[in-house]
């Protein structure tokens, strides 16, 4: 399906899209500092992943080297969202986050997905997105290190920290 | 991932973020029609073509689309125009950048695409690279979004040499030679760099003033 998609062939890439496209979206509306963005970031990745794919090396692991745009794209954005937005879009955000005591009760119902997501807007970008990569996408992080070139005794540091930090959030202990 | 220290609060955390979200069938379509926009092949035209017919989808793309085609139309034209009989290319000229001063034996013109005012015109750049054994070379690079089908080399009488004329618009390009459809080759004659959104190498060509 790949060797076809790095041929051009639009069929070959609309599976891979359609295989992959969820993952990408979930894990880019935890990366971003603006989750509103993540459709756009996401379409940007595939765009510039179909692109680049005559260059794809295949023993390179496929699902890595999307993850590694990915997560390029996603930085790049948090980076001009942090250049633009600017302390008082950050603090609305933050209002944002804070539940409502008139939430509806299907809101109510997932007070636990939503306690998650705000504990996890805490953890600083670069600890959460190699908590995420690990955790959720299931990198091993030997294949983070050859996506992001930082080495393993530095990102277990950093999803050590990213862990005490949700946990800390999520118990009530800060 | 079953590894979190087996910490129960973690663990339901994880659970929680591993939920896939809902994904409606247009956003996918969306990625597909840009993806299929910035990186057209001819043999694409029947999928472009049904795309475009596919209700509800936004009238942007299908002009983007259609854009596109004609784009790739007019590069392919413009490439036919360079290569006409008679052209022929100096084999000690192995370097991708000779095009740059105007090669005394390719006689290429340097012609614009468009005539728009103020526009950056396009220059012909020559790319000459040397292989015994390749069945088929064509040069990819960010000017032709990496598309191997967008610029086949030529051989040379001999089946050595193989090159191609390209309009490019002026600056600083990556580019590198695939060779046989699938094995992707640095030009030896060029200086490298490291391309910043895939962490690959990439042959450096300035075209024009940059």
């Amino acid at each position: 399906m790949i060797s076809r998609a790095k041929l051009g062939d639009i069929g070959a890439f609309t599976t891979i899209v359609e295989a992959y496209y969820a993952r990408c979206l979930r894990f880019a509306r935890s990366v971003l500092q603006n989750p509103d963005d993540a459709e756009d970031m996401v379409q940007d990745t595939f765009v510039r992943l179909y692109r680049a794919l005559p260059r794809y090396e295949e023993r390179q692991k496929f699902e890595s080297w999307l993850f590694q745009i990915l997560g390029n794209c996603c930085r790049t954005a948090n980076s001009a969202f942090r250049r633009d937005a600017g302390r008082t879009v950050d603090d609305e955000r933050a209002l944002e986050r804070v539940p409502s005591s008139d939430l509806p009760s299907a809101a109510l119902d997932n007070e636990w997905g939503d306690a998650v997501r705000r504990a996890l807007a805490d953890v600083p970008d670069y600890n959460r997105e190699i908590f995420l990569l690990h955790y959720i996408e299931g990198f091993s992080y030997e294949e983070i290190e050859r996506m992001t070139g930082v080495r393993q005794s530095a990102l277990k540091m950093r999803v050590k920290r990213a862990s005490d930090l949700l946990r800390s959030r999520l118990t009530g202990k800060v | 991932m079953s590894s979190s220290d087996h910490d129960p609060v973690l663990e339901r955390a994880i659970e929680e973020l591993e939920r896939l979200p809902a994904v409606e069938r247009a956003a996918m379509e969306r990625v597909i029609a840009a993806a299929a926009v910035a990186r057209v092949t001819p043999a694409d035209q029947p999928v472009l073509d049904e795309l475009s017919a596919v209700r509800g989808w936004p009238r942007a793309w299908r002009i983007a689309a259609t854009l596109a085609m004609v784009s790739a139309a007019a590069v392919v034209g413009f490439m036919v125009r360079g290569a006409a009989p008679g052209s022929t290319v100096d084999a000690a000229h192995q370097s991708a950048a000779v095009a740059t001063a105007a090669p005394t034996t390719a006689r290429a013109v340097v012609q614009p695409v468009t005539d728009v005012p103020g526009a950056a015109k396009p220059v012909l750049q020559q790319f000459v690279f040397h292989s015994a054994r390749a069945k088929r070379v064509s040069v990819v690079g960010d000017f032709n979004q990496w598309n191997p089908s967008s610029a086949p080399m030529v051989p040379s009488a001999e089946g050595t040499l193989w090159s191609v004329l390209v309009p490019i618009l002026p600056g600083r390009h990556v580019y590198a030679y695939m060779v046989d459809d699938s094995i992707l080759t640095l030009d030896p004659t060029a200086a490298t760099a490291r391309d910043p959104d895939f962490g690959t190498k990439a042959s450096v060509v300035l075209v024009g003033k940059p």
